[in-house]
């Protein structure tokens, strides 16, 4: 309480009395502070935000694992295998080796000497004796204007047979218009007078090349020295690509169309152009359906490897028409060209040697020609590389025994080893020209050639080396018979065109299209027969 | 079966090894079949070009192939 001075009024007092208002100070109040104390005090844990984690141990994240499958390839799996030796015993492997020993090498010898199989054939599939003509395929328009079959190439499939139609003996000049008709020989109803596909060409088709793994490209060769591409596939326009007239065109007519595998693996096969002015082209696809050079060759007679025939003729600068090339199965740089000289010469695509020519070109030519063979007494129209060879060991040396065929107006067939410029044999098939020859895909020692006699020849080294084993009589009254060749998908199949404008099928007896057990050996033996 | 010594290359001796096991197994079996009393004692295949000689055991398989000259 207060005790004012002047605090207590009373009533009965003097308000002008000075006690009541008289001067004192009063102790101050005094507040305890609460706050620190409090909070020190009065601070308990109520409760927390976060509730309480309970945790325990339920599960893991990793599972356990199994090798399901490995993707590496099957030869890196593999070699585990022989390195896991230490589950070998090799005690008991030696004492099972000993066991055995005796009897397996008594079998060896037996087996060395028996006689038990000598002649023992066993014959799986139906035998097929005789030889037939399967189709006989003809264009009566194209006959009607004398045209004859100047090329035929089966697809890839095995099943389209096309041909060309023009002339082969028209000289210089021809403006005739030609055709290209193909067949599917598979399909039913199939009338062997009315093609499935004919393809209008303003200039004479020299040669047809089927593309190898793309059934609907065909590739030909014109009398111009064009070359055009044509997709069956389609109806309207087949014509896919082509070389027109540029100066890198063949200024002579086109006698060989081949596709070559691109030089890197997945990449697109190439055309190569092969034509009596000397010039060996390789092709390219471009943009707006051209074909522009990748790479030429130009074979001079200057530079023709020299050798004893050749010194006679010296034609200098002179271009050496080239009629027809193959291209070798084991080294896919190296092939064979027959010329008109009647000479047969080894080239290699990876000649660097730039060609001595006045001929002007997109792209430098090369001189390919490395060896010379010996020649026929007229030009070559044909050679054919053998599809088999073998590594022979000849004096301590491993050899790649490479076969191929020329053939040419002198109606003989030639065997070459790319080995030695003499022929292995010679062979006068016909007193004609020889047209075309070609091995046979399945058989080692058989060849076919067609001759102007209006023959088929097939030779088998196997039953003969002097004549052949069968005659086939193409065209009645001696019309020449200008192509032919195996169908490699179905071997028994050999197409052939004659000078009649008409082409047939000829079906294969089983001896034409079984390789028999020692003919790898007998192939051999024909090779080594090399004069040294 | 699992190739243990060889001088032919690796996949060639592990399509063999594979196979012949399998036929000689069969080959066992046949003639198992065939007399119980008999077993197989050695297995020869000829063929066009050339002739595969087996000789079984109970872990081992010997395997050798022939050019028979004729």
């Amino acid at each position: 309480g207060t005790r004012g001075a002047g605090g207590g009024t009373s009533s009965d007092r003097d308000p002008r009395s000075p006690e009541m208002f008289a001067d004192g100070t009063a102790p101050g109040a005094d507040v305890e502070s609460l706050w620190r104390s409090a909070r020190s005090s009065c601070c308990e844990a109520k409760s927390c935000q976060t509730g309480k984690i309970s945790t325990s141990e339920s599960a893991v994240q990793s599972r356990t694992s199994r090798d399901v499958s490995v993707q590496t390839d099957q030869s890196k799996a593999a070699v585990p295998d022989f390195q896991q030796e230490v589950q070998v015993d090799y005690t008991s492997l030696l004492s099972f080796l000993q066991r055995v020993e005796d009897a397996v090498i008594k079998e060896l010898n037996k087996n060395w000497k028996s006689h038990a199989f000598d002649g023992f054939e066993v014959k799986w599939t139906d035998q097929n004796e005789t030889v037939s003509c399967l189709h006989t395929l003809s264009y009566p328009e194209a006959q009607e204007q004398n045209l004859q079959v100047t090329s035929v190439s089966w697809s890839a499939t095995g099943s389209v047979l096309a041909c060309s139609y023009g002339r082969l003996d028209s000289g210089d000049w021809s403006t005739e218009k030609s055709y290209v008709c193909t067949w599917n020989l598979d399909r039913r109803g199939l009338n062997p007078e009315r093609p499935d596909l004919v393809v209008d060409v303003p200039s004479s088709v020299m040669c047809l090349a089927f593309h190898p793994s793309q059934p609907s490209l065909i590739a030909g060769g014109l009398f111009s020295g064009e070359l055009v591409v044509w997709d069956t596939s389609r109806t309207e326009d087949p014509v896919l690509w082509r070389t027109g007239m540029t100066d890198d065109t063949h200024t002579d007519p086109v006698y060989q169309v081949t596709w070559v595998p691109g030089a890197e693996h997945g990449k697109r096969c190439r055309l190569l152009s092969v034509s009596t002015d000397g010039k060996i082209l390789v092709w390219r696809e471009e943009r707006g359906g051209r074909l522009a050079l990748a790479k030429g060759f130009a074979v001079v007679a200057q530079q023709v490897p020299r050798s004893m025939w050749l010194k006679k003729f010296d034609w200098g600068e002179a271009a050496v028409g080239v009629t027809s090339l193959s291209f070798s199965h084991f080294d896919p740089r190296v092939f064979v060209v027959g010329v008109e000289g009647g000479y047969s010469l080894k080239c290699s695509s990876a000649a660097e040697t730039p060609a001595r020519c006045g001929m002007s070109s997109s792209v430098p030519l090369r001189a390919p020609a490395e060896f010379t063979f010996s020649p026929h007494g007229g030009p070559v129209y044909s050679v054919s590389c053998s599809p088999f060879h073998r590594r022979v060991l000849r004096g301590g040396q491993a050899l790649t025994v490479n076969l191929f065929l020329s053939c040419g107006t002198d109606g003989q067939v030639h065997l070459h080893s790319m080995l030695q410029p003499q022929p292995l044999i010679s062979l006068q098939l016909s007193k004609k020209y020889l047209f075309c020859v070609r091995w046979s895909p399945v058989r080692p020692l058989v060849f076919a050639a067609a001759s102007g006699e209006g023959d088929v020849h097939l030779f088998d080294f196997q039953k003969s080396s002097q004549k052949p084993a069968l005659t086939l009589k193409q065209a009645a009254g001696e019309r020449p018979v200008y192509c032919l060749e195996f169908n490699l998908r179905h071997t028994q199949l050999l197409a052939a065109g004659d000078a009649a404008g008409v082409v047939r099928v000829w079906q294969l007896s089983s001896d034409f299209t079984e390789q028999g057990p020692r003919e790898m050996h007998h192939l051999e033996q024909l090779a080594s027969e090399i004069t040294d | 079966g699992i190739p243990v010594r060889t001088t032919l290359d690796n996949s060639t001796t592990i399509q063999y090894a594979g196979l012949l096991h399998q036929l000689t197994m069969k080959a066992r079996r046949t003639v198992r079949y065939l007399d119980p009393q008999n077993d197989l004692t050695f297995l020869r295949i000829r063929s066009k070009k050339h002739e595969i000689m087996v000789a079984p055991d109970k872990e081992y398989l010997l395997i050798v192939i022939q050019n028979p000259s004729e």
